[in-house]
């Protein structure tokens, strides 16, 4: 993927620049807001990784002009602790999804991936198909070779963010954001409960599991049994 | 006069706002009281002095008519005879003839001319003399065709004494209302001044560090027994959030040292004794986890502070506290049910408030999950949402009613969950939500357990 990291951080910029050159990736840094914007209209990018606090142009601001020219490209905004307002601000100048500092590498690898493969327009599907695993949207119905799982609306929302992100490591806190709507840590396994219901009743009794567990990162729905 | 020592001193009493005040009352006074003087003693002088030259004029005019068609002799012997009758002890005549000689009169032709004069002059009777009233003479003089002149005048005392009267009456009255004004002006001075020394007194007792003193209140509930009351309830205020903050801070030191004593540890042991890379990253694992327990506390400190600077107000809106419910109980009955507890939830339909529904959501799910998280297996849970209140119940240990209004400070636990993972602000978090809501929350004996009432005040 070519990224673009708007970042005055040193620190902050090095993690993550060092971390995702490691993945494969290519990055460009600026610096400033203002090189930042220079870069990220003048090229093209699979997704632009934005601080909120820049000097010269903030992160929102950035945005904010590029979303104004008609520049699609994915956003990723980087807000800072506890700053509940900032992610409201942040979404409705059209970022595609934000990151509160500090987070893990892992974290913020899952959701460029998740935002890279994003279909460009949202196209009305009606089902979703991993594998033998087969969801009707409309008539709210899965099935894994052709065997009718019972999931309750909860477990079927969860499922459907796994099947819509095939493939890709989804974190706790992107499920959390996602499913549920809860955009705070919560003290109890909210997550782990419903991702143990949910496998009880799409693996059970099927040559392998489809959810998979990375420990300490996330989950992986597959469609494909894992080679070791 | 150093701030400390505050006593009642004349400079100290002439710097008041209220003498000020007084002062510029009894000059705008003074000013009027001066106007009104000039303008009677002007309006009378006037009136008095235009009877009083009629009069003369209409004398003289009679005694030339008189002289021209019967003769000066004839005037000066009729003036003559005026003088000799009785009651005429106000009027003044001179005939002179056209040498410059004395021909009648009570007065002396010295200095006088054709015109109006008015001249100083000693009353002619003894009877007047004898008054001490000013006396002049005014009157008017003409010269006839035949060379003499004629003065008819009239003493003018009646005048003076009645300007002298209204600048008397005047003076006196001004004076005693100015010696009133400024009086009052002292003695209001003079209370407010004390009021004052006693709202500073304590002001300064409570920057020296005596932080329950407080102002003496009246009880005339006056406007500054109002503002002694308000005052005080300030530093009640104050006292309180200089409490909570020495405990925040000392709670902060004590709760975080002992998560970064164990990161300490556990990065030394990786660095010191850790010989494989298994090892090694065993050890980085678990200090990174520390590390993020740690930085979750600060971020819920931050979130604290947010919700209490009270900037998400600006965000109000009509919330669905019914579908709210529901999607908490939606998602929190798996894991109710999988920690082996039981879950009852009743919630009205159709119930809304005025808030801010992500704070509403954080408040209701962080008093569900220390339902969960407090209670052992067994336990059941109620979630209930009626039309006027909220109540989220658990049948679990409960808290002691001594320590249940300790329970909102930040870093608070029971001693019984120290061992559990948390780290003590969900409940301050709670508050603070609250707070910003004008909701009232009251924890209670559930027999057994722990009973939270939301008492939401803007539904």
């Amino acid at each position: 993927m070519k990224l673009l990291l708007i970042e005055d951080d040193v620190g902050m910029a090095d993690f993550v620049k060092r971390g995702l050159s490691e993945q494969g990736h290519v990055l460009d840094h600026a610096a400033s807001g203002k090189d930042g914007l220079f870069l990220a209209a003048g090229s093209t990018y699979d997704v632009l990784v934005i601080d909120r606090m820049l000097p010269e142009l903030d992160g929102v601001s950035i945005v904010r002009m590029l979303r104004a020219t008609a520049n699609h490209t994915p956003i990723i905004l980087l807000t800072t602790m506890g700053g509940i307002d900032d992610r409201v601000e942040g979404l409705e100048a059209g970022a595609d999804d934000y990151l509160v500092k500090p987070f893990a590498l892992a974290e913020l690898t899952a959701r460029l991936n998740a935002l890279a493969r994003r279909p460009a327009v949202n196209i009305m599907q009606t089902t979703l198909r991993v594998g033998a695993l087969e969801m009707d949207l409309l008539k709210r119905v899965v099935k894994r070779h052709g065997r009718l799982l019972d999931l309750q609306p909860q477990e079927f929302k969860l499922l459907e963010f796994l099947m819509r992100n095939e493939g890709r490591v989804v974190t706790r806190t992107m499920l959390l954001e996602s499913v549920w709507n809860f955009h705070f840590d919560p003290q109890t396994s909210v997550v782990e409960t419903h991702i143990s219901r949910l496998r009880a009743k799409l693996d059970k009794d099927f040559e392998f599991a489809m959810i998979i567990t990375l420990r300490g990162v996330g989950y992986r729905l597959i469609d494909h049994p894992q080679t070791a | 006069m150093a701030w400390g020592t505050v006593s009642l001193t004349i400079p100290r009493l002439l710097k008041t706002t209220s003498f000020k005040l007084g002062a510029l009352c009894s000059l705008l006074f003074a000013f009027c009281f001066g106007l009104f003087l000039t303008f009677t003693y002007l309006t009378t002088t006037h009136v008095l002095r235009d009877q009083l030259r009629t009069r003369v004029s209409d004398e003289l005019n009679a005694f030339v008519t008189e002289a021209n068609s019967d003769g000066t002799d004839t005037v000066v012997q009729d003036i003559k005879e005026r003088l000799a009758r009785p009651g005429s002890l106000l009027s003044y005549y001179y005939v002179g003839d056209a040498r410059q000689q004395k021909r009648a009169g009570n007065m002396s032709g010295f200095g006088l001319r054709s015109g109006w004069q008015e001249l100083d002059a000693e009353p002619a009777a003894a009877l007047l003399a004898a008054t001490d009233e000013d006396h002049q003479i005014w009157g008017q003089g003409q010269r006839l065709a035949d060379g003499a002149f004629i003065f008819v005048g009239q003493d003018a005392y009646h005048v003076l004494a009645a300007q002298e009267a209204i600048i008397n009456t005047f003076m006196w009255s001004g004076g005693l209302a100015l010696v009133l004004a400024i009086g009052a002006g002292l003695a209001v001075s003079i209370s407010f001044l004390r009021r004052i020394d006693d709202i500073n007194k304590t002001s300064l007792a409570i920057i020296d560090g005596q932080l329950k003193e407080r102002i003496p209140v009246h009880g005339s509930s006056d406007e500054f027994d109002k503002l002694s009351g308000n005052l005080n309830r300030l530093f009640d205020s104050n006292d309180a959030l200089l409490d909570s903050l020495k405990n925040v801070t000392t709670n902060i030191a004590h709760d975080l040292r002992t998560p970064l004593s164990r990161l300490r540890h556990k990065l030394d042991e990786a660095q010191n004794s850790a010989t494989t890379i298994a090892q090694f990253r065993g050890h980085i694992t678990s200090a990174l986890e520390d590390s993020d327990k740690l930085l979750s506390t600060f971020a819920a400190l931050l979130r604290i502070a947010q919700v209490e600077s009270g900037s998400r107000r600006s965000g109000f809106a009509t919330v669905d506290l019914s579908s709210l419910f529901e999607r908490v109980a939606n998602v929190y009955r798996a894991v109710i049910e999988d920690d082996a507890k039981f879950f009852q939830v009743l919630i009205t339909p159709g119930v809304s408030c005025h808030g801010d529904a992500e704070l509403l959501l954080l408040m209701i799910v962080n008093l569900l999950e220390n339902a969960i998280r407090h209670t052992p297996e067994g336990t059941t849970i109620s979630l209930t949402l009626n039309t006027q209140n909220a109540i989220i119940a658990d049948s679990g240990p409960g808290i002691e009613p001594g320590q249940r209004t300790k329970a909102f400070e930040r870093f608070w636990r029971t001693e019984s969950s120290r061992t559990t993972p948390g780290h003590g602000l969900g409940l301050a978090l709670v508050a603070a939500i609250a707070e910003l809501h004008e909701i009232r929350i009251s924890l209670d004996d559930n027999q057994p357990g722990l009973k939270v009432t939301v008492q939401f005040t803007n539904l």
